[in-house]
């Protein structure tokens, strides 16, 4: 018997890690603006190595104010969803669980259309609205979703499923008296859209914030990864075995619900990768959750960019909001998984 | 008072002085009793009434009686999965209650039927889990763990199938793995649910003979729960028997195996003999 | 429960991963760095342009207009066919893939669809001004090209007035101010013509349909209905939502006098009135019985000179009397009947205008010098014509191939 070390999962990350490299420079050569390799190497190099001046302003431009911070944005939303899709695959003991099954997504996007009526064109206002949206169905559900006192998984899956149910009516309700051009706006958002620039003026800081953020909700779920092992055999069994099943779960519940939020609110509701990714990786590495949560991470970084990077550039000049691309490309992956099952 | 588990925030509190003659038993039940809440409508409103007994090293005690007697609510009581309405649990001399969660995995582990596996999971990997109260909360399993895995499996006679997918097992094999992670917790104590219930009877007898060697050869302390009267009767030291939540009788199979009390107690006409051996044996009478 | 038979892990064995610890810190310095630089590209972004002045757009943002505005992005039709009758077509470095008229913008560089633009394409041009609507551009894409530092200009058409007005400022900001008074001039001449002809005649109540199933019509606050008044009609629909949807029982109610469908609504095939007599729930309607269906150039739903075509064409259709016979204009025509007018007066495409006359696009001609009579037997799409030159020039300007 082979037991998982930590350096299995290292070397497994560090692996993803080289994928994921490769894949966003070649990212990065792709788009209207025609920039060679070599250019985008001698851009990164030049800006890595500080010698910024070298570099021709436009070069610059695309490089490092278009494609970078989109590709960024990118891999922190992959990443986040498909943590919080492992993360609720366990909570809620169901396979087809994704991060939206709980409503979150249907909040987030509640708050962006009310903030479109309400506060149109504040920079930030709609992330800060969607999150608050977010922030607030978590809080409902949870209340719903309890029994007993403690979070139970067949009831939070219910509450979840009818929270999304009515707030999506309400978010129907109030696109109609959206005017036109923020009807367009509030459109591509709800299908997930990764083209919308930061908030704020300082990049770098809102980067740096978004990041810390992850780190905190991915690194909590993280730490009950052996937990989330054994209550995946069962719950009761788990509790025999010394877990504190009511507080691993509330953990990975508000863990998971923040990194979903944290995700709608930047990018709206991308499809599949909460879904699809985890369960790609238990393919590939294993159901053991050490393992699975930091390679779902990489996995859906690795997936978004290459959604994004084929949206952007399938039907040039055109950008298809990536979204539209996760919801094309996931089914055809959804089927070929199922039909490779090991047994 | 309602079902409330035993508090798990609670830390280890420093174990009650022992007397220097004699160890405290390795289990002491003390004038127990227990009620479901009023409140909680989905469980009956049952009660197990004032019981008291004892369990020492290396002893099989077998908890004996009908349905609906208060087997379960005893088992539970003695997981530490509800606490007591009054009473008072002592393991190695240290309340129940005064344990923490790990500290009790550590202590006591339960054998019941496994619920439906969500994902595929490999024996050893079942029976590693076993290890998860000793260490950090996120770890990697030592070699220390992988060897204790090794024994538990040997010990279960369950090495030959410890690569074997979970869900591919028997019903027996299943329970000999979900015992062999059992004894991976290294507990104090061992409690086993009606652990016959899916078994033939050439397991039953294989279970019981194990679980009988367990506890000589690795001085385990044994609870079972069961309404095998002679499997009980042949392999165990001590029984209490429950009747409809009161615990009517402890002691030895023979102090305990009454004619006229077995056949109040499970409503048939019974016959009680005494084997070679010295231990009873109960047959159905009226089919000669 | 779902029993999930993925899984197992299997099949990943390689143990080769020692040499990629290297590159972990390797990706962790680079990355740093390149946020870094991330902070000094936005400050400093876009080629550097010598701002000359700003002004407010028809959204009220501040726009740096820079002092040589030589290339432009357009990112919509109407913005493209406006750029093109201000004789700026050259200046033209981008626009849209559905901008189609005139002919010429097809072959321009295109940056995408007008609602998802994409950003680098746009910025691959080096535009020195970028024009938007809020008709048919989302706020998110204006947002990005700022941020970028690429002056984008927003109009936001509600009164046919008012969108005449935004040519001259267009006009105005590219520094071709003559001919931006040039077309505003002429524009607004037809307008007035139209008023004086339509001022005594009571107002025909139209139901301006945009789409049949579901029922779409226009909101008052839409520069369709504006247009709809100088044509001497009024929408029966008063709604504050732009795009309303009406149920057909509204539309029995209000009994409009008048359907007006622009010629490729509602899709292919379009509409016809006798298409219209056919339909179960349509041929009750008195307008649909007494055959008082308009259809007019798709210019309708442009805010761009053509509107005014449109527009004239609307009038004449719903007020046939009060135009005399002969003064005609051929702005009723669809917009490929107007063209095919104005080659067969000149014969093949490439044949050589009549001295005196400036083209302007293929098709249509502008009188520049009042002193010159074309020949008789020449027909002339008298799109851009004043209507005092016409009178003047004695002109005949008949259509042949109309739509009544």
């Amino acid at each position: 018997m082979r037991t998982l070390t930590a350096r299995r999962v290292i070397g497994a990350c560090a692996m993803l890690l080289g994928v994921l490299f490769v894949v966003v420079v070649i990212s990065l050569r792709m788009g209207a603006f025609p920039l060679s390799v070599r250019d985008i190497v001698a851009t990164l190099f030049n800006g890595v190595l500080g010698r910024r001046e070298r570099i021709p302003s436009e070069f610059a431009l695309v490089v490092f104010g278009l494609r970078l911070p989109r590709i960024a944005l990118g891999i922190l939303v992959g990443a986040a969803l498909s943590t919080a899709g492992a993360g609720f695959q366990a909570l809620l003991r169901n396979p087809l669980a994704d991060p939206y099954v709980l409503g979150v997504s249907s909040g987030a996007a509640l708050g962006a259309i009310l903030s479109l009526i309400f506060i149109p064109h504040v920079p930030g206002a709609i992330q800060a609205a969607a999150f608050v949206g977010a922030a607030a169905t978590i809080t409902a559900v949870y209340f719903l979703g309890r029994r007993g006192g403690q979070l139970d998984s067949a009831t939070l899956l219910l509450a979840g499923i009818v929270a999304a149910s009515f707030l999506s009516a309400g978010i129907m309700f109030l696109m109609t008296t959206l005017p036109g051009r923020d009807l367009r706006g509030m459109a591509f958002w709800l299908m997930g859209d990764l083209s919308s620039p930061p908030p704020t003026q300082n990049v770098r800081a809102w980067f740096v914030f978004l990041f810390v953020v992850f780190a905190i909700a991915a690194g909590a779920i993280y730490l009950t990864a052996s937990d989330l092992n054994l209550i995946l055999t069962g719950e009761k069994e788990a509790q025999h075995l010394g877990v504190n099943v009511h507080r691993v779960k509330l953990v990975v519940y508000i863990s998971a619900s923040l990194l979903t939020g944290l995700a709608v609110s930047v990018s709206g509701a991308i499809g599949y990768i909460g879904l699809l990714v985890p369960h790609a990786m238990r393919m590939l590495f294993g159901n053991d959750y050490r393992l699975l949560i930091p390679t779902s991470a990489l996995g859906g970084a690795i997936a978004i960019v290459v959604a994004d990077t084929l949206a952007r550039t399938v039907v040039a000049p055109t950008e298809l909001p990536v979204g539209a691309m996760t919801a094309l490309a996931g089914a055809p992956v959804f089927i070929y998984l199922l039909r490779r099952r090991v047994r | 008072m309602s079902s409330a588990a035993a508090n798990p925030g609670s830390s280890l509190a420093s174990a009650s002085p022992v007397a220097k003659s004699a160890p405290p038993p390795r289990l002491k039940v003390e004038q127990v009793t227990y009620a479901y809440a009023a409140a909680d409508r989905s469980a009956p409103n049952f009660s197990l009434s004032a019981t008291s007994f004892q369990a020492q090293r290396q002893e099989i005690v077998a908890v004996l009686g009908p349905n609906a007697s208060g087997k379960s609510t005893l088992l539970r009581l003695l997981a530490g999965v509800v606490g007591p309405l009054s009473g008072r649990i002592e393991i190695d001399g240290v309340g129940l209650g005064d344990l923490d969660l790990r500290t009790r995995a550590q202590r006591i582990a339960l054998v019941q039927q496994e619920s439906e596996l969500l994902f595929p999971l490999r024996v050893w990997e079942f029976v590693l889990q076993g290890r998860y109260p000793y260490g950090r909360r996120l770890r990697f399993e030592s070699d220390k763990d992988s060897l204790l895995t090794g024994n538990a499996l040997a010990q279960v006679g369950a090495d030959s199938f410890a690569g074997r997918w979970m869900n591919e097992l028997s019903g027996g094999e299943k329970q000999r793995v979900i015992l062999a992670r059992a004894l991976a917790q290294e507990p104090s104590l061992l409690l086993l649910d009606e652990p016959t219930q899916h078994l033939d009877v050439g397991g039953k007898v294989e279970l019981l003979r194990r679980l009988r060697r367990l506890a000589d050869e690795h001085r385990y302390t044994v609870i079972v729960v069961t309404h095998e009267l002679n499997l009980a009767a042949e392999f165990s030291d001590r029984i209490v028997l429950l009747h409809k939540g009161k615990c009517l009788r402890v002691g030895s199979p023979v102090e305990v195996y009454d004619r006229g009390l077995l056949e109040q107690i499970f409503e048939a006409p019974l016959d009680v003999d005494i084997r070679p051996n010295g231990r009873p044996r109960v047959t159905l009478r009226g089919s000669e | 429960m779902v029993q999930v038979t993925l899984g197992g892990g299997e099949l990943i064995r390689a143990r080769r991963y020692r040499w990629l610890f290297l590159l972990v810190p390797a990706l962790a310095l680079s990355c740093g760095e390149a946020f870094a630089a991330l902070q000094t590209a936005n400050s400093s972004a876009g080629p550097q342009r010598l701002a000359s002045h700003t002004v407010i757009d028809g959204v009220g943002r501040q726009v740096k207009i820079p002092a040589n505005v030589d290339r432009i992005v357009s990112l919509a039709p109407n913005l493209t066919e406006t750029l093109y009758a201000l004789g700026l077509g050259e200046r033209i470095v981008g626009d849209t893939n559905y901008c189609d008229v005139p002919p010429e913008a097809k072959a321009k560089p295109h940056v995408g669809a007008p609602v998802n633009p994409s950003i680098e394409a746009i910025v691959a041009q080096r535009p020195d001004l970028v024009f938007a609507t809020t008709s048919i551009n989302r706020p998110e894409t204006v947002d990005a090209l700022t941020r970028l530092g690429i002056p984008v200009y927003t109009t936001d058409p509600h009164t046919v007035r008012g969108m005449i007005d935004s040519f001259g400022r267009i006009a105005d900001l590219v520094g071709a101010e003559k001919q931006g008074s040039a077309l505003t001039a002429s524009l607004n001449a037809r307008l007035g013509a139209l008023h004086a002809r339509l001022a005594t005649l009571p107002t025909i109540r139209v139901l301006f349909v945009v789409w049949l199933d579901p029922l779409i019509t226009i909101g008052q606050n839409t520069f369709i209905a504006d247009a709809l008044q100088w044509a001497g009609a009024e929408s029966v629909v008063v709604s504050q939502q732009n795009w309303p949807q009406l149920s057909f029982e509204e539309v029995v109610r209000l009994q409009p006098d008048y359907l007006v469908f622009a010629a490729s609504h509602p899709g292919e095939g379009g509409v016809t009135a006798k298409g219209l007599r056919s339909q179960p729930v349509w041929k009750d309607l008195r307008a649909v019985q007494q055959g008082h269906v308009a259809i007019i150039s798709d210019e309708i739903d442009r805010p761009d000179p053509g509107l005014i075509d449109a527009i004239e064409q609307l009038a004449h259709e719903l007020h046939p009397d009060a135009f005399k016979p002969d003064a005609a204009p051929a702005g009723s025509s669809s917009k490929a009947s107007r063209e095919r007018v104005a080659f067969r007066a000149f014969g093949k495409k490439s044949e050589i205008a009549p001295q005196g006359l400036k083209p302007l696009m293929k098709g249509r001609w502008v009188m520049s010098d009042l002193k010159v009579r074309p020949p008789k037997d020449r027909l002339f799409s008298a799109n851009y014509l004043r209507d005092d030159a016409r009178l003047e020039s004695g002109l005949t300007t008949r259509c042949c191939e109309c739509a009544h």
